[in-house]
Parts: C-alpha cells; sequence; structure tokens
C-alpha cells in the first residue's frame, strides 16, 4: 500500500504532464486543470491502497477515461446547444464583450532567460505540440504514454484496453506522421 | 513508392525520434504559467486530503487519561447493550403511558357512573325520551341550568 508521503510525491511528479497531456486531447487549460484534479481525486480515493509502483498505469487510465468522459459530455452539451440555438432567434450579442480582454499577457518569467537558444526551443516545442494535438486520438494517447509515461508496450495496451499489436501500430503512425509533419516545417529532431 | 518507403522511419529511427520528442516535452513541462502550477498544487492538495491513506482507521475510543489505561474496548456486550438500552427504555416509556391513559379512561368513566348513582334523579329518567325533552324545552331550559333546578324539592 503506498503511503500518504509516495502518493503526494507521485502525484507532484505526474501532475504537470498530465495537464499537458490532458491539454493537448481538449485544448482547453480550464478542462484540462477540471480533468486532472478529477483523476487525482479518484486515485486518492479509490486506488491509493495500491502499491506505489501500479499508481502510474492507474493513474494514466484514470486520466484517459476522464478524458474520454469530457468528450462524451461535450457531445451531449453541444447537441443540445445546436438544438436550442437553430430553434431560438440569435443570441443578444453582448456589448460589453472586449475581445482584447480574452488575450491572455504574455508569460514574463522567460525574459531574462538565454534569448534566442529559449525562442528556438520554444518555437519547436510549440511545433511538437501543435501537431501531437492534431494526432488520432489513439494514435496520440500510444505516443504519449509510451515515450512520455515511460510505459511498456505492455502496460500501455492495459491501459488502453488494448492489444500490444493495436499499441506497436498505433505508436508507429503516430511517429511517422509527427516526424513527417515537423520535417514540413523544416524540423528534424 | 519508394519516396514513401524512403520517407517511412524505421524503427530504431522512429524509437530514437519518440524519445527525442518525449525529452523536449519534458522540457516544456517545466515552463507552465505560474498561475497553472498554483491550481495543480491546490488540486494535489486536494486529492490528498481524501485518500485513504490519510484516513487512520478508529477501532475504539480511548479516554485521554493515564495513557490510555482507561480505554473503552468495545465488547460485543458493550455493543449490544449500548443500543438496546435506550430501545428498551422507550417500549417501557410507551408502556407506561398506555397504562396511564387506561387508567385515567377508567377513572373518568367511575366518576360518571358515581355521579349518575349518587343523584336524586334515578339513571333510567335519563333513558326517557319524555324527560329528555321536558328537559331541553320545558320552563327549566330558559332558567339557570345549574344542579339545584333539577331539585325536586323545588317543583
Amino acid at each position: 500500500m503506498a503511503s500518504a508521503q509516495e502518493l503526494s510525491d507521485f502525484l507532484s511528479s505526474i501532475e504537470q504532464r498530465a495537464f499537458k497531456q490532458a491539454v493537448y486531447a481538449v485544448r482547453d487549460d480550464d478542462a484540462a486543470l477540471d480533468i486532472v484534479q478529477d483523476a487525482m481525486i479518484k486515485l486518492a480515493e479509490k486506488y491509493s491502497d495500491r502499491p506505489a509502483g501500479e499508481l502510474p498505469l492507474v493513474f494514466t487510465r484514470i486520466l484517459q477515461n476522464r478524458i474520454h468522459d469530457w468528450f462524451r459530455r461535450q457531445k451531449v452539451r453541444n447537441a443540445w446547444v445546436t438544438l436550442f440555438s437553430s430553434m431560438g432567434k440569435k443570441s443578444e450579442e453582448n456589448d460589453d464583450f472586449d475581445p482584447l480582454e480574452q488575450l491572455s499577457a504574455p508569460d514574463d518569467s522567460q525574459i531574462h532567460q538565454d534569448g534566442s537558444q529559449k525562442m528556438e526551443q520554444s518555437q519547436l516545442l510549440q511545433a511538437l505540440e501543435s501537431e501531437i494535438s492534431k494526432l488520432p486520438v489513439r494514435q496520440r494517447e500510444a505516443f504519449l504514454m509510451r515515450y512520455w509515461d515511460e510505459l511498456s508496450i505492455t502496460d500501455t495496451a492495459k491501459a488502453m484496453n488494448c492489444s500490444e499489436g493495436s499499441v506497436k501500430t498505433h505508436c508507429s503512425r503516430a511517429t511517422q506522421s509527427l516526424a513527417k509533419a515537423l520535417k514540413l516545417k523544416g524540423i528534424t529532431l | 513508392m519508394n519516396r514513401a518507403k524512403h520517407d517511412n522511419l524505421t524503427s530504431t529511427e522512429a524509437d530514437r525520434f519518440g524519445r527525442a520528442s518525449a525529452a523536449l516535452l519534458r522540457q516544456g513541462v517545466q515552463n507552465l504559467p505560474a498561475n497553472i502550477k498554483d491550481r495543480l498544487y491546490a488540486a494535489r492538495m486536494k486529492a490528498l486530503s481524501v485518500s485513504k491513506a490519510q484516513k487512520v482507521p478508529v477501532h475504539s475510543n480511548v479516554l485521554a487519561t493515564h495513557a490510555g489505561n482507561w480505554s473503552s474496548h468495545s465488547s460485543p456486550l458493550w455493543d449490544s447493550v449500548r443500543w438496546a438500552a435506550p430501545v428498551a427504555f422507550l417500549v417501557l416509556g410507551l408502556y407506561g403511558i398506555a397504562q396511564w391513559q387506561q387508567d385515567s379512561r377508567i377513572n373518568d368513566i367511575a366518576q360518571v357512573d358515581a355521579a349518575l348513582l349518587t343523584d336524586d334523579v334515578p339513571p333510567d329518567a335519563y333513558a326517557d325520551s319524555g324527560f329528555l325533552s321536558f328537559l331541553k324545552n320545558g320552563p327549566l331550559s330558559d332558567s339557570d341550568s345549574d344542579s339545584d333546578s333539577l331539585d325536586p324539592s323545588h317543583r
């Protein structure tokens, strides 16, 4: 059974990675934060009595399920919104809405760091994240679990509830797609 | 066909590409905005507060005296008494109330019987419809309806 300290250390080690993975999937920071929080609470509530070694796999599976649940809810919500918007008149325009208020201020924490190298790395990362977001869901899941979470093919197959052969196929296709897309942008890793 | 084959990465190359991508992604995670990190920290604290590991199981209530010598270890007998006593008290209370109500009802009836038997008017008179209509419509009905008006000596 994982101790409270082990659980805390584990959550601390994966929370940021889990957030980014959720962002790649749902493309919304707030929704991604909600998903990660739900997944962490679920893990702590239901599975914290598991051995510490099992936590990564269990958490990965919970996170993926939460992301899938989010897409299901969005699908239902969009269906209702579409229905009502087509039945009713156009929603009233909000005169107070200012698009400038929606723009987030740039993060100043990187200003004092090495300029050109940081910029290059940032662009590289941005391009990679953009292409990862465009991958089909299963390919993205397999790619991130295999290389970022460093799960074995067997564990990835368990987390994705599919065969090991499928994991290899998804992973291979994801890698090929990403490499091609980055190559078109003149990027090689 | 050949071009497509040439563009595809070999297994080793694909593996290397995957690891390089993961390394880049890991570096990117370090630069998350502070507000996101704060919210993730708050989420982690919330999760830890509900974890099973935080909940210490309590097997018995221990009094904080003399290093726990007066611990109230719960025996099966004590456990059964603890919930049976209030139930027994409730049942006895209900039985007592029922008895008291029955006694008071009997007393009321006895008082009425005694009043009828000790009255100057015989009890049979109250069963006579003529007497009742006399009481209702007769000259005594308008006067004070105290017990003296029924006294035969006043007639």
